[in-house]
C-alpha cells in the first residue's frame, strides 16, 4: 500500500469557511446596478391552442421594461434528452400545466408579477392524456403530433412513444420454458422532486460588447451555454456562463432551465435581468421524476440459478424528453449475472411537467423493482435472500446488460461487511423485520480538462471547469497536492466560467472525481514532469534521480541537493520553457462499476401502517476513498434521500390535469432529521484499474437501494410485500387489511404485439 | 411606497427603505445585501433564512421586516461576534460544522448554524435527540443530518469549555 499524505485524510472541504460565514455566493446572490426583475407567466391549462396572448396591458404598467412570449424567440426547437421536441417558450400550443408563456422584467419582483396577471391569454382545449399506461396505448390523445419529425426520433412505436431501448441476449423464451419457475411481477415508483434547497436562478446580462454574461445555478456550465446558444440562435462563443455556487441540484441543475427567459430580456432592455425560482416554480415548472411503471419475468432453476430475464418498463417523461429511459435498460438485470435476456424500455409523453435527471435518473426506480422481485423469489423458493443473490452476483469477468466485461470489483465484499454488521440472517421481534438490496452503477464518464499552474510562492493554482458539488473540488484538490507533495492549501481551486476553462463534462453521474480526478491527476503528473526537467537542468542531474515531497524538487540520493517549487516557478520565468503549467485532457473513462449493499431494520405500526426506520447499515465499495469525510457524507445523504423516496416523498399529480398538487416543502415531505436513524456506513476499498489513485465513483448508488431495502424489511416484518412506492401509512395499512389496489399495470402482451412478437 | 425603518443588525443601527409589505428576508438580502441569509421557500417550511432574533431563532421570511424594529437581529454575517471570538475567529459552531463535515452544498448551512447557535444558548447540554428536534425547521438534502448533528453536539463542548 502506498502512503499517502493527503489522499485518504478526513480534511475539511476547501470551501467550508465560506459557506460557513455565508459568503460564498450563489445565484440569487448576484445583485448588479440597475438590475431587473424577472418573473414567469405559465400556463394553467394541461393542452391547448393559444388562440391569443396580449401583452399590452402589461406593458403599460408602470416599472415593466420588457415582456417576451414564445413569438420572441428564434423558432428553434432544442431537447434536453436525445430528441429535440420542444421550444424554449410555448408558441402555438402548451403541453402541461406549468408550460412557461411569457416572461416579464420589471423594476422589481412584486411589479412583474402584477404584469402578469395582466397578460391576456385565451386557449383553445385540446384532449390530454396524463396516465402513462394508457398514453401507451394506440389511440391514445397524441401530446404531439408530429413525434416522427422530430429530429433524434429514432426507433419508437410513435404515437407518444419517443422513445425505446432494448436489449437481447440469448434465447429468452426457451430459457422460459427451461425454466423449473417462472414469476412475475409489477411495480410502479413514484413522481418525486429533487428537493434541492436552493431554487434555481440566474441573472443575465448582455454586455455592451455585445456577449451575454450568465450567472447560473447549473452542474452543467457548458451544457447551458450550448443550448442557450442554440435556443437565441446566437454564437456560442457571445455567451459566457458562470458557475456560481452550487446549493444542490442532484440532476435537476444538468441543463438549460430558465436562463433563456433573462438572457432574450436584457437583450430586450441592456439591462441585468435576474430570475430566482418560488418554491412553487421548482415543484411545477421542469425537471423532477415521474412514476415508472416496470414488469419484470424472471426464470429461476430450482438450484436458484437465473437462466432468464424479461423486462419492460414505461417511464413517464412528461411533455417533453427532459431525461431518456437509458436505465429501464442499463439496470433491468441488477448485478446479477443472467444469460437470456430480453429488455424493453419506453419513454412515453403525458400532459404534465416534463421529467428531469435525479441521481441517476431511473436507476432507483429499476432497483426496487429488481431487488425486491429478488427477495420476493427467494422467499417464494424457500432460499435465503441474500445467498440467493449471491449464487446469482456478477463476478470478474461476466458481461453485464450493455456487454462491458466486469473488471475486479468489491461487490461481494460489500454485502459480506454488510452481513457482518447487522449479523445476518437473524429474525427479529413482533412487527420488526430486516431488508436488504445490493446496487451498481458504473463510475460516470465523459470529456475532462484541467490545467495546473505553479505560483512564484510554490503554490498551485488548478483549473477545472467541472461545478463542485458534493465537495469535488476539495477531492480534486487533494488529488493534485499528493500528486505534487505539497499541502492541500497549497492549492488554489479556481472558480471557473466557460470563457475561462476548456470544455468539460457536466457534474453529473458521479463523474467528478472518477474523470475529472483522473485529469487532475494527470495534469498534476505533467506539472511534475516539467517541474523535474527544470529541476534537473539547474542542478545538473538526470530528471529520472528527482522527486517531489513536502513543497521541493529534490534528489532521491541526495535530499540536500534540492530546489522549492516556490524557486522552480520563479526560476521558470527567464527559462528556456517559460513558466510551469501542467495539462491534461481526456475523453472517456473505462467502465468501471461501483456496487453497494444497503440493509434496513423497520419497525410497522400494524394499527396505523407507519413504517419506522429503526437501523440502516450500508456497505460501497468506493475503490479508494480520496477524502472518507466527504465520501461517507455523500453516501449518508444518499441513503436519507432513498429513504425520504420509500416513506414518505411523492409529487401527487392531478389525475385529470396533471397539474402538481403538493408545490410545497410542508406538502411534499423530505425527511427532517428528527425521521432519520443513524446511518451506518462501511467504505469497502478495492481500487479500480483506471480511476485517480484507484477511485470510484461515490455519490448515486446510496440512493438506490432503500425504497427495496425497506420494502422486504416490511415483507420480512409483516408478511405483505408492497410493490409501489412510496410506503407511506395508508398504503401499508391497506395491505396489512388485505385490500387489492387497483392499479393498472404495464400491458405486456400489447407491447410485444405491436413489437410483432 | 417605501418606509424608512431603522433595523438593528449584528450590534449596528441601519436604515433602510422598505415596502410594508417585505419581509426581514427580503429587507436583509435585498437592501443590506446581507445575502447569507438564505431564500428556500418563503414560506417558513425550509429554515434555510433562520436568524437570531432577540435570543431566538425565527424563519425570517415569516416576519414582516418592519415588525423587526427593536429587535437584536443576528445573521451569519455577524454570528462569531457572539462568542465574541477574536476578528477572522469563527464562531466555535460555524468551525464545528468545517471539522465534522457538516455541509455539503452549503444553501442551508446559515440557517441551520443559527438554529444551532440559538439552541445551545438556552441548551448548553444537550444530547443527539434534542439537538434533531432542534433543527426540526431545517431542510438539509445534502447530508443526511448525521454530520450536522455530531458538529452540533461537538460544538456544544467546545462552548461548554
Amino acid at each position: 500500500m502506498v502512503d499517502f499524505k493527503t489522499l485518504g485524510q478526513s480534511l475539511p472541504r476547501v470551501d467550508a469557511t465560506q459557506k460557513v460565514t455565508g459568503k460564498a455566493v450563489y445565484a440569487a446572490d448576484v445583485y448588479l446596478p440597475e438590475m431587473l426583475m424577472c418573473k414567469l407567466l405559465i400556463s394553467p391549462v394541461s393542452h391547448a391552442r393559444i388562440v391569443k396572448l396580449d401583452t399590452s396591458k402589461a406593458l403599460k404598467l408602470p416599472g415593466v421594461r420588457a415582456i417576451v412570449t414564445g413569438n420572441n424567440f428564434p423558432d428553434v426547437f432544442f431537447g434536453s434528452g436525445a430528441l429535440r421536441d420542444r421550444r424554449i417558450m410555448a408558441r402555438d400550443k402548451v403541453f402541461y400545466v406549468g408550460d412557461p408563456v411569457a416572461a416579464v422584467a420589471a423594476d422589481d419582483e412584486v411589479t412583474a408579477q402584477e404584469a402578469l396577471d395582466l397578460i391576456e391569454v385565451e386557449y383553445e382545449g385540446l384532449e390530454r392524456v396524463v396516465h402513462p399506461l394508457e398514453a401507451i396505448e394506440e389511440g391514445a390523445p397524441n401530446v404531439h403530433d408530429d413525434v416522427e419529425s422530430f429530429d433524434g426520433y429514432g426507433f419508437a412505436m410513435g404515437g407518444n412513444n419517443c422513445t425505446l431501448l432494448d436489449s437481447d441476449r440469448g434465447d429468452v423464451d426457451q430459457a422460459f420454458r427451461d425454466a423449473d419457475h417462472v414469476f412475475e411481477d409489477s411495480y410502479r415508483s413514484q413522481a418525486i422532486n429533487q428537493g434541492f434547497l436552493e431554487p434555481m436562478a440566474c441573472v443575465a446580462n448582455l454586455e455592451p460588447n455585445g456577449r451575454l454574461t450568465v450567472w447560473a445555478s447549473t452542474q452543467g456550465p457548458f451544457q447551458v451555454r450550448q443550448q442557450l446558444a442554440s435556443v437565441l440562435d446566437m454564437p456560442l462563443s457571445r455567451i459566457k456562463v458562470v458557475a456560481m455556487e452550487l446549493g444542490g441540484g442532484f440532476g435537476a441543475k444538468l441543463r438549460l432551465a430558465f436562463e433563456a427567459f433573462p438572457a432574450l430580456l436584457s437583450m430586450k432592455t441592456g439591462k441585468p435581468v435576474k430570475l430566482v425560482n418560488t418554491r412553487e416554480e421548482a415543484f411545477t415548472i421542469n425537471g423532477p421524476r415521474l412514476e415508472t411503471n416496470i414488469h419484470l419475468k424472471t426464470g429461476v432453476m430450482s438450484d436458484g440459478t437465473i437462466v432468464a430475464r424479461e423486462s419492460h418498463s414505461v417511464f413517464d417523461v412528461g411533455a417533453y424528453l427532459g431525461a431518456g429511459p437509458n436505465s429501464g435498460v442499463a439496470h433491468a438485470l441488477g448485478p446479477y449475472n443472467i444469460p437470456n435476456i430480453r429488455l424493453r424500455s419506453y419513454g412515453v409523453y403525458t400532459n404534465k411537467i416534463y421529467v428531469g435527471s435525479y441521481r441517476a435518473s431511473g436507476v432507483a426506480d429499476m432497483t426496487f423493482a429488481v431487488e425486491s422481485h429478488m427477495d420476493s423469489i427467494a422467499h417464494r423458493l424457500g432460499i435465503d435472500p441474500i445467498e440467493f443473490r449471491l449464487r446469482n452476483a456478477l463476478s470478474e469477468g461476466d458481461a453485464t446488460a450493455g456487454g462491458a466485461r466486469v473488471p475486479k470489483n468489491g461487490l461481494r465484499e460489500t454485502v459480506e461487511a454488510v452481513k457482518e454488521r447487522m449479523g445476518l440472517p437473524k429474525k427479529l421481534g413482533e412487527n420488526r423485520g430486516v431488508g436488504v438490496a445490493m446496487g451498481e452503477w458504473r463510475s460516470g464518464s465523459g470529456p475532462s480538462t484541467a490545467s495546473i499552474s505553479v505560483n512564484e510562492d510554490g503554490t498551485v493554482s488548478l483549473l477545472t471547469g467541472s461545478v463542485d458539488i458534493s465537495g469535488s473540488d476539495t477531492s480534486l484538490a487533494q488529488i493534485a497536492a499528493e500528486s505534487l507533495g505539497i499541502e492541500l492549501d497549497q492549492v488554489i481551486v479556481s472558480k471557473r466560467d466557460t470563457d475561462m476553462t476548456p470544455f468539460t463534462g457536466p457534474s453529473g453521474g458521479s463523474r467528478i472525481v472518477y474523470s475529472q480526478g483522473k485529469a487532475v491527476q494527470q495534469a498534476a503528473e505533467d506539472t511534475r514532469q516539467k517541474l523535474f526537467d527544470l529541476a534537473a537542468q539547474r542542478l545538473g542531474v538526470q530528471p529520472s534521480a528527482l522527486v517531489c515531497s513536502e513543497g521541493r524538487v529534490y534528489v532521491q540520493d541526495n535530499p540536500s541537493q534540492a530546489m522549492s517549487l516556490a524557486q522552480l516557478a520563479r526560476a521558470s520565468l527567464t527559462s528556456q520553457q517559460g513558466p510551469i503549467i501542467g495539462l491534461a485532457s481526456l475523453s472517456s473513462m473505462p467502465y468501471a462499476p461501483v456496487f453497494n449493499t444497503q440493509a434496513a431494520e423497520v419497525l410497522v405500526d400494524t394499527e396505523t401502517g407507519q413504517v419506522k426506520v429503526t437501523r440502516f447499515v450500508q456497505a460501497q465499495d468506493v475503490g479508494v476513498a480520496i477524502n472518507p469525510m466527504a465520501v461517507v457524507g455523500q453516501l449518508e445523504g444518499g441513503a436519507v434521500q432513498g429513504i425520504g423516496r420509500a416513506l414518505s416523498e411523492e409529487m401527487q399529480i392531478d389525475p385529470d390535469t396533471g397539474r402538481v398538487m403538493n408545490p410545497s416543502l410542508a406538502t411534499y415531505l423530505m425527511p427532517l432529521a428528527v425521521d432519520m436513524p443513524e446511518i451506518e456506513t462501511i467504505l469497502v476499498s478495492v481500487p479500480s484499474e483506471d480511476g485517480p489513485f484507484g477511485a470510484r465513483a461515490v455519490a448515486e448508488p446510496p440512493g438506490f437501494g432503500p425504497p427495496a431495502a425497506i420494502a422486504n424489511a416490511i415483507y420480512d416484518a409483516v408478511g405483505v410485500r408492497i410493490n409501489e412506492l412510496p410506503f407511506s401509512a395508508e398504503r401499508v395499512l391497506a395491505a396489512l387489511q388485505g385490500k387489492e389496489t387497483e392499479n393498472r399495470t404495464v400491458d405486456v402482451d400489447s407491447l410485444k404485439r405491436r413489437e410483432g412478437m | 411606497m417605501k418606509i424608512p425603518l431603522q433595523l438593528k443588525v449584528n450590534g449596528e443601527l441601519r436604515q433602510v427603505l422598505v415596502q410594508p409589505y417585505y419581509s426581514l428576508l427580503d429587507a436583509l438580502r435585498d437592501e443590506l445585501l446581507l445575502t447569507g441569509t438564505k431564500k428556500g421557500c418563503d414560506e417558513g417550511d425550509c429554515g434555510a433564512c433562520t436568524v437570531i432574533m432577540d435570543g431566538r431563532a425565527v424563519t425570517s421570511c415569516l416576519i414582516l421586516a418592519h415588525s423587526a424594529k427593536g429587535a437584536e437581529i443576528t445573521t451569519i454575517e455577524g454570528v462569531a461576534d457572539l462568542a465574541e471570538s477574536e476578528p477572522g475567529e469563527l464562531h466555535p459552531v460555524q468551525q464545528a460544522f468545517v471539522d465534522y463535515g457538516g455541509l455539503q452544498c452549503g444553501f442551508c448551512t446559515p440557517g441551520l448554524i443559527m438554529s444551532a447557535v440559538a439552541f445551545l444558548q438556552r441548551n448548553p447540554n444537550p444530547d443527539a435527540g434534542e439537538v434533531k428536534f432542534a433543527i426540526g425547521g431545517n431542510l438539509c438534502r445534502c447530508t443526511g443530518y448525521s454530520k450536522v448533528v455530531e458538529a452540533i453536539l461537538a460544538a456544544s463542548e467546545t462552548l461548554r469549555g
